[in-house]
């Protein structure tokens, strides 16, 4: 009509034809978006939004969350069991029955061979909360293996154990509304905009109701440091002996709560005798963070009349990744910002359902937070299920770290692998091949048949995916939420709570534990169970359809609790969860590992996440509308160092380390130090080449992060080859 | 769903006592109950006139031509949207400081208009700066700015594009575009997407289905890091204090009249870089604005690389120098007898004159046949005349198309006049020739029209002018020669005047091309922007072939002006039109492939994959682009 035209031209805007919105949970990060998948009126996925009154998101959604509904239909799914007597012989397609019958038979084997403990199970943060337990149910109960664990060692495990040395239990004791609370805020190796967006965004909303201090210790220049009002940028590996050093500051100067230390914590002295040690002048020439800012910090922090710390990876992923929780627990048991709004350590966690494989799937004990150690928790969980006490070991077996270094020397024969993907997770790839390549049976279960790890198989079960099943989660704020199922399993793949209880009845101890048709059921059983005493991870209260009434439920949410609103924060009352009640304070000296930066290996190894990927790229890798912001990896390096070497942007070049080499696209930026690289996590054959990958003492965690690399040059054309050659997806 | 919902307070509620319903019976969009504030629209007062003087409301500004309450028919839906402020010229803000480059505008964007990986209406780039640890990165994501001026809408010969009375939308129908991809070489921001699957353009919708219902755009609703807003344009958005026109990286807003605002307060280093391959970074000036600066990241070394001189615009290179040859050609063989050129005028009363009005027409159908089948849905071609109103593409179309005519018309009165000596068909002919020459003269104004793009600084420059009539005369001349030359020969005519006559018409087209194409140089050696970068790809990426064009074309001056002045007998003469036409033919090739590659749009900068044409480029030559999932077209064959 402007312009003068008489006519206009139709407008014709896309219409989805939803029929149908059915709630669920976004299966990605531990945010735990609440998200409403719709579906066309052949019930087809056509489209996804953020619920509008879930309190997490409240409407919004990320990149990966936006495109969720595509990965039903991506390609690469399994179709039907199949199976292979050796890993160079071709699959032969099967059905379940044999599928399980094979598998159960195998294992029997090779624990009649070579010991009950020969056969491991490394599970997942993927999976729904019920298949969890069922799977703990399964693996403690009927198989009876006690290496057991979840690749959550990968990502969490420092959390898990920094909180329970802190305050004797696993459980993150703050939520995303401290941020509406808080004065002062530091986050440590967060790079919370590009891992955890939707949470970055309640974040800015506080901000922009009211400001308050955000400082963040990387040291890289992401985006999150960019907008800072102090960004540390810390010498990699040494965040406790920043830790120490504030400490130090608070207590020199009188800024400690000296009230809520006497009342509720332990082990003061100690602390105070460790960080003597840790006076600004000296802990500045490790870190790299001058003594004044780091002072300054300290007064910020301790003067603020609430203060929290969230941390991520940079933490975890650290040979001193437990002490890193350590230290920041203790930073805030020192000045009283534990339990109260806007004071917390707040984990911001991995996986959508790292916090209930912790809770609920007895990797680590035995389910609802507790201890193979402890022999009433065996008492209980033997009664429970109807089986002998004695089958339960006394002492927790191997973390995933150690099972592969068992497979490689022997002591474990078989493997089953459940929604996780070691070949491009874990540490060192070269010796994770080898490794796998020992085992007499590997047992692969994915949604996803071209997930790296099948390479090793001899067995592959093809799992439904996501919103194609029923459960819960439990996200970084202890928000137990529900996916409804949206769509059937593809093809012949089935809900891994259905494979689990299948696999059950292949055992003795099957016929005698019940095992729930349905996950609401064992849902119900759950509850039981998280019931009792004191105990902080407590959902009596709750069920499926009053969770998603309710858009996700905190616990602790008790029997006889109402209005769907769970306990936002933990140990408000001060009293913790070891056996005296009181938190420990626990004095860290700082031990100096690392492989660093040396004359053949010049440059420090940094990697970490993009938004647009989700960990090993089975999913988003597919998804064309996330992965063409990085189809191919590419690592940032600073562009003075490049000067040096003569290296150009958007060349290759080839990384070499102590374990083996890389090739990768160099993407010039001063984003990064000069003695320093970055790259995306999220590549088959490209990081984890090159990563060692210490593990810290506690948590048996690899360190990423920390590693030393030279750079070399490489023939172009040679280079784009392999690259392309590498990228099946 | 579920009626109850949640409060954030932790209370349920029912949804029908907190909130009305908004919808009709047929919604335009699916408005939920409990829609979060941040997705909704609020502009309560707004200003009369926007900076540049032009009415905000657009009722107003059509003069009463547009009625109040009006459905768009969206989906052919007559439903009419609530929306108080619907017809108001609505805009995007953006808050620069805020950006982190999730992404989650562009995912929404796509989601919500289903499109594939490699399009997409809205894109992040970035601009950096600084020394580690004193880094920053300045994100920027940008989609149409339903311009004032929309240069689509001017520019696009079918007439796709209209501007709305309803929010100032300007929007586009894939249905009737043809796919030349002229919108998305005249709009400065990239926001047309040419899709050469789809073989279409599709662009921003601005979300009108939701706006109707009083929602923001689905990109602005998803937004994580609070930077992009939405709103009456010159409304001052909620915690925000600027509405500034221009930031790092944003091509000049005196092109179009953008209707987007920004916020950009926080200090950004006097330099930021583009991290993708194009050669431009922005420097501060002065006056405190970034000016796009040339950034010579491939150095200086010069190279040969034949092959990239192929482009996409291949068809256009034939079609331009084709139609400027037949047109050459025949101008002079009309005007001859009028300008007493009798060596050419004399070829008329030959054999070989049909046959080379024919060949004439021939070469024009084959120029114009190839540009046809370069538009994306070639069986659309004749919606090409669409737009005589604004269109230089649509009048270029039409001249070309009269010209023809003309010649055509021309060449068969010729014909009949073979037969048939009648006066009045000889009058029809010359009649039918003038009316060519007159048709020529304008397409080919036009079509030198349809390059002087604001966005496009390397070519919106004089020197098309004198390069495609300039063209016109070296070509044009070599055509002749191809004809009149052998003829002469046989008929024992005038060799020396003919060469003399063509050799003077080469020299003055390839003179004016050269002195054109020098001016051009110093104008881009002075210019810092985009045509400066695209000169400096001209110096180095093709500088052994831009210096072998220039040399070709130097010596073909020379040799021309000898041919013109010196006499010489015929074996030389001969050999020396032979040797100039292959010396022209080799430089107007390589000259007008460069001009189609060379161009630097004042688009936005990209990201290091994302919208990178280094990164595109090198996914299509390793086959990475062969998995539809990293979103670059493989090479289409």
């Amino acid at each position: 009509m402007l312009f003068g035209r008489r006519n206009r031209k139709p407008i014709k805007i896309l219409d989805k034809q939803v029929k149908e919105w059915k709630y669920t949970t976004c299966g990605y990060c531990s945010t735990g978006c609440s998200i409403e998948v719709g579906l066309d009126e052949n019930g087809r996925a056509v489209g996804t939004r953020g619920v509008a009154g879930a309190d997490v998101n409240r409407g919004k959604l990320c990149i990966k969350g936006i495109f969720e509904h595509e990965l039903f239909e991506i390609p690469g799914r399994g179709t039907t069991p199949i199976m292979r007597d050796k890993p160079y012989l071709p699959w032969q397609s099967t059905n379940w029955d044999t599928a399980l019958d094979k598998t159960a038979s195998e294992i029997k084997r090779i624990q009649q061979q070579y010991g009950r403990d020969a056969f491991a199970i490394v599970s997942t943060g993927q999976i729904m909360t019920e298949e969890f337990y069922t799977l703990g149910k399964l693996t403690r109960g009927c198989i009876g293996t006690n290496n057991y664990d979840g690749n959550t060692t990968l990502c969490m495990a420092s959390a898990v154990s920094g909180y329970t040395r802190s305050f004797g239990s696993d459980g993150p004791p703050g939520c995303y509304e401290d941020f509406e609370h808080t004065e002062c805020m530091i986050a440590w190796g967060s790079n919370l905009p590009e891992q955890h967006p939707v949470i970055y965004w309640r974040l800015k909303e506080a901000l922009e109701k009211r400001k308050f201090p955000l400082i963040v210790v990387d040291p890289r220049v992401t985006m999150f440091a960019q907008f800072a009002d102090i960004h540390l940028p810390i010498t990699p590996g040494t965040d406790v002996v920043l830790q120490n050093a504030l400490i130090h500051v608070i207590l020199k100067e009188g800024l400690e709560d000296r009230a809520y230390i006497n009342a509720h914590t332990k082990g003061i002295e100690a602390v105070e005798a460790c960080v003597k040690d840790y006076d600004p002048t000296t802990a500045a020439r490790i870190c790299g963070i001058d003594e004044d800012t780091i002072r300054h910090v300290a007064r910020l922090y301790a003067k603020a009349k609430s203060a929290m710390s969230i941390w991520t990876m940079g933490i975890n992923q650290s040979t001193h990744g437990s002490d890193g929780v350590v230290g920041i627990n203790n930073l805030n048991l020192v000045t009283g910002n534990i339990g109260k709004p806007g004071g917390t350590s707040l984990s911001i966690t991995g996986q959508c359902n790292a916090m209930g494989t912790r809770e609920w799937s007895g990797c680590s004990g035995l389910p609802g937070y507790r201890k193979l150690e402890k022999p009433k928790h065996r008492a209980e969980i033997a009664k429970f299920w109807g089986i002998d006490e004695s089958f339960f070991p006394e002492k927790r077996g191997m973390f995933m770290t150690d099972i592969f270094p068992a497979i490689e020397t022997g002591q474990i024969k078989g493997l089953w692998l459940i929604a996780t993907n070691p070949m491009t997770s874990m540490p060192n790839t070269p010796r994770i091949r080898k490794t796998l390549e020992k085992l007499e049976f590997l047992v692969v279960q994915d949604a996803y048949q071209d997930v790296e790890a099948n390479q090793y198989a001899h067995m592959y079960f093809p799992a439904a995916v996501w919103a194609e099943k029923t459960g819960c989660f439990t996200n970084t704020e202890r928000r137990v939420n529900l996916i409804r199922p949206v769509v059937k399993p593809y093809a012949e793949s089935k809900p891994d709570f259905w494979i689990f209880t299948e696999m059950a009845k292949r055992f003795p101890n099957g016929q005698k534990i019940k095992f729930p048709e349905t996950p609401s059921e064992a849902f119900e059983e759950m509850k039981i169970l998280s019931k009792g005493e004191g105990r902080t991870l407590d959902i009596s209260g709750m069920s499926h359809d009053l969770i998603e009434k309710a858009r996700g439920i905190q616990w602790p949410y008790r029997e006889g609790m109402e209005g769907g609103k769970g306990e936002p924060r933990l140990y408000t009352d001060g009293v913790f969860q070891t056996d005296d009640g009181k938190a420990n304070l626990i004095p860290l000296p700082f031990i100096d590992n690392n492989e660093k930066p040396c004359d053949d290996y010049p440059f420090w190894l940094n990697s970490g996440r993009v938004v647009e990927h989700f960990h090993t790229r089975t999913r988003t890798g597919k998804i064309g509308n996330c992965n063409k912001f990085s189809p191919t990896p590419y690592m940032e390096m600073n562009p003075d160092a490049a000067a040096e070497l003569g290296i150009e942007h958007q060349t290759y070049v080839r990384l070499v380390s102590r374990r083996g080499d890389a090739v990768v696209m160099v993407q010039l930026t001063q984003r990064v130090p000069r003695n320093m690289v970055f790259i995306p996590f999220h590549f088959h054959d490209c990081v984890n080449r090159l990563t060692l990958g210490l593990l810290d003492p506690y948590s048996r965690q690899p360190a990423f992060k920390q590693c030393s690399v030279r750079i070399e040059h490489v023939d172009q054309a040679q280079a784009a080859k392999l690259n392309a050659e590498r990228r099946a997806f | 769903m579920n009626s109850e919902v949640k409060s954030f307070d932790g209370q349920l509620k029912s949804a029908g006592e907190t909130q009305p319903l908004f919808y009709e019976a047929k919604r335009i969009w699916d408005r939920r109950p409990d829609e979060q504030p941040y997705a909704l629209l609020s502009d309560c007062e707004s200003k009369k006139q926007n900076r540049y003087g032009v009415k905000i409301d657009l009722l107003d500004l059509s003069n009463g031509a547009a009625p109040q309450n009006r459905s768009m028919y969206i989906n052919e839906n007559p439903a009419v949207g609530d929306n108080p402020n619907r017809n108001k010229q609505h805009g995007f803000h953006f808050t620069a400081d805020n950006c982190i480059g999730c992404h989650a505008c562009e995912a929404a964007c796509s989601e919500k208009n289903g499109n594939p990986a490699h399009i997409s209406f809205r894109s992040v780039g970035y601009v950096e700066g600084g020394t580690y640890p004193d880094y920053k990165r300045m994100n920027i994501s940008m989609a149409c700015n339903h311009c004032d001026d929309p240069v689509c809408l001017k520019g696009c010969p079918t007439r796709a594009y209209t501007k709305h009375a309803e929010y100032g939308a300007v929007l586009q129908d894939p249905d009737t575009c043809f796919g030349c991809g002229y919108c998305t070489w005249v709009c400065p921001y990239n926001a047309p997407q040419l899709d050469p699957i789809q073989g279409q353009v599709s662009k921003c919708n601005m979300c009108v289905d939701r706006l109707e219902v009083g929602m923001k755009p689905a990109c602005v609703s998803a937004c994580l890091g609070n930077a992009l807003n939405f709103g009456v344009i010159e409304n001052v958005p909620e915690n925000r204090e600027q509405i500034l026109t221009q930031i790092p990286g944003f091509p000049d807003p005196s092109i179009t009249q953008p209707n987007i605002r920004f916020q950009q307060i926080k200090s950004m280093p006097n330099e930021v870089t583009r991290t993708d391959s194009m050669p431009v970074k922005y420097h501060k000036g002065e006056d405190g604005q970034f000016k796009p600066v040339v950034d010579q990241k491939k150095g200086k070394a010069t190279h040969w690389n034949f092959k990239r001189l192929s482009s996409r615009e291949n068809p256009l290179v034939i079609f331009t120098l084709a139609s400027q040859a037949a047109i050459g050609a025949f101008v002079a063989l009309f005007l001859a007898p009028w300008l007493g050129l009798s060596s050419i005028a004399a070829f008329e009363s030959s054999a070989a004159f049909i046959p080379m009005l024919i060949t004439l027409f021939v070469l024009q159908s084959w120029g114009l046949f190839l540009s046809t089948m370069h538009l994306g849905k070639p069986m659309r071609f004749y919606r090409g005349f669409n737009n005589l109103r604004y269109s230089p593409v649509s009048r270029e179309g039409l001249g070309i198309a009269a010209f023809m005519a003309g010649l055509g018309g021309f060449t068969f009165f010729k014909l009949v006049n073979l037969w048939l000596e009648w006066p009045l068909v000889d009058v029809l002919a010359q009649l039918a020739g003038g009316f060519a020459v007159i048709a020529a003269m304008g397409g080919l104004w036009y079509m030198h029209k349809s390059y002087r793009i604001k966005a496009r600084p390397f070519w919106n420059h004089w020197q098309v002018i004198t390069t495609f009539f300039g063209t016109c005369f070296s070509l044009g001349a070599l055509v002749l020669a191809a004809f009149l030359v052998p003829v002469a020969l046989l008929n024992d005519g005038d060799i020396a005047g003919l060469v003399r006559v063509l050799g003077a018409m080469a020299f003055i087209g390839l003179a004016a091309e050269g002195f054109g194409l020098y001016r051009h140089a110093r104008y881009l050696n002075t210019n810092n922007g985009e045509g400066g970068a695209s000169h400096y790809v001209q110096c180095t990426t093709f500088g052994k072939t831009y210096a072998l064009r220039n040399g070709l074309l130097a010596a073909g001056a020379l040799l021309a002006l000898v041919l013109a002045l010196a006499p010489v007998n015929a074996i030389a003469a001969v050999s020396g039109l032979a040797l100039l036409g292959l010396m022209t033919l080799c430089a107007l090739v390589i000259g007008r492939a460069l001009f189609y590659v060379l161009v630097i749009p004042t688009t936005m900068p990209g990201a290091f994959f994302w919208k990178n044409k280094g990164f595109e480029e090198h996914a299509r030559d390793i086959g990475l682009a062969n998995m539809p999932q990293v979103g670059v077209v493989p090479h289409l064959h």
